[in-house]
């Protein structure tokens, strides 16, 4: 029987995609969760320094967009054939380049700079890739209320989350994405999701 | 059989990982090449308005790293099951750390800021990257010269045009780094990469 152990921080940051994938395949996991002062003495026990890392059967995996997609195989929520495989891929690719503009953002130490960078964010950046991932949904998601191929998939997943940071630092941030907000709707209500959105801990980040 | 279509700038950047995967596997593909001047006339045709974009039978897939991780999937050049290709992707992932950390450096246009940035890249983000590669190497490698599984993947097949462009900029960043210049080694030694090589048109990129 395979054991998973999932590690990374007490919060969703970059290992809430994981856990997301894990909830969906109703697949158990040991969610480990070092709290800021504990990370130092584990730091050398991950291959690249860096969290979260999946440990699968003994064997770490870094890196959170690997992870979440190795899971998703073999939970089969990566896409039902190579092509669509690859249609999943590039939503996510798109997803991420929103979440790097983003998270440049978040840790601008400059307060007054990051209002700025914010505002502009949420004005240029943000309707770009929101955009484009519309796009791609129009493109691949066969008229249904997933990314793609009309069914549930990891894409949906890490956007789910994604959004939910980005709503949280500016409420409207959706509100001219119907197709985007629905789909989210979508995710939220899968039974599995629900209870899992329910019961997590709450988190600062 | 299935027809493909590389759309790309007249380089290497972000397109070459693909140009090489269809070259080991001995596949046909059309090649084509936007100089910089005529992108603006076929920007409207891509699904993001970016390259480079896949063609199979006709339909368009973006997203540099979904292209070629679903080519390498096709050609045998992914990794052998789930757990090797995350490996794989892990990898890959690492690459993509480094090459987000050299973005900017290279676009940057003020002299005395580039010089900064380029003092910082070269003596700090460049060695730590290279470092946390050859981490990985040493767990997924499998003592062979290839990033996984003792055989050649994307992951090898990424990693040289890339370092092809650092090199030029400062031909000494691998000196510390022996296991990665070999891997580039071993990859020129693959007879149909060794002829690409040879006949590939010289680009600026």
């Amino acid at each position: 029987m395979a054991t998973y152990k999932l590690y990374y921080f007490n919060g969703r940051g970059r290992g809430e995609a994981a856990r997301l994938v894990f909830a969906a395949a109703g697949q158990k996991y040991e969610d480990i969760r070092f709290e800021g002062e504990q990370w130092p003495s584990h730091k050398s026990e991950m291959p690249l320094g860096q969290l979260p890392v999946l440990e699968f059967n003994g064997v770490k995996l870094p890196q959170s967009i690997s992870i979440a997609r190795f899971l998703a195989k073999q939970f089969n929520l990566a896409g039902k054939d190579n092509f669509e495989q690859a249609q999943v891929d590039a939503v996510v690719d798109t997803i991420v380049d929103l979440v790097n503009k983003f998270i440049a953002v978040r840790f601008e130490k400059d307060e007054a700079k990051k209002q700025e960078l914010g505002k502009t964010f949420f004005a240029e950046e943000a309707p770009k890739q929101l955009k484009n991932l519309e796009t791609l949904a129009k493109l691949y998601g066969k008229s249904g209320p997933f990314f793609v191929g009309n069914q549930l998939t990891w894409a949906d997943l890490l956007f789910y989350d994604v959004g939910e940071s980005l709503l949280g630092v500016e409420a409207n941030a959706l509100d001219n994405f119907t197709f985007l907000k629905q789909n989210r709707a979508e995710v939220a209500k899968l039974p599995k999701i629900a209870e899992y959105l329910k019961n997590r801990p709450a988190t600062p980040f | 059989m299935p027809s493909y279509k590389l759309y790309y700038f007249n380089g290497r950047g972000l397109g070459e990982v693909s140009r090489l995967i269809f070259t080991v596997a001995g596949e046909q593909f059309e090649d084509i090449r936007y100089e910089r001047e005529h992108w603006p006339e076929h920007k409207a045709e891509m699904p993001l308005g970016q390259m480079p974009v896949l063609e199979v039978d006709g339909v368009k897939l973006p997203q540099s790293a979904a292209i070629a991780r679903f080519l390498a999937k096709r050609f045998n050049l992914a990794g052998k099951d789930d757990l090797e290709q995350a490996q794989v992707d892990a990898v890959v992932d690492t690459m993509y750390d480094l090459l987000k950390a050299f973005l900017p450096v290279f676009r940057e246009q003020d002299e005395a800021k580039k010089e900064q940035m380029t003092k910082k890249f070269f003596g700090d983000d460049l060695p730590k990257h290279l470092q946390n590669l050859e981490t990985l190497a040493k767990l997924y490698g499998k003592g062979g010269p290839f990033f996984v599984g003792n055989h050649l993947t994307w992951a090898d097949l990424f990693f040289h045009p890339f370092l092809e462009t650092l090199l030029g900029v400062n031909e000494k960043v691998l000196d510390n780094n022996p296991w990665l210049k070999q891997n580039r080694a071993e990859v020129e030694k693959n007879p149909k990469i060794a002829e690409y090589l040879k006949n590939r048109p010289k680009t600026e990129f």
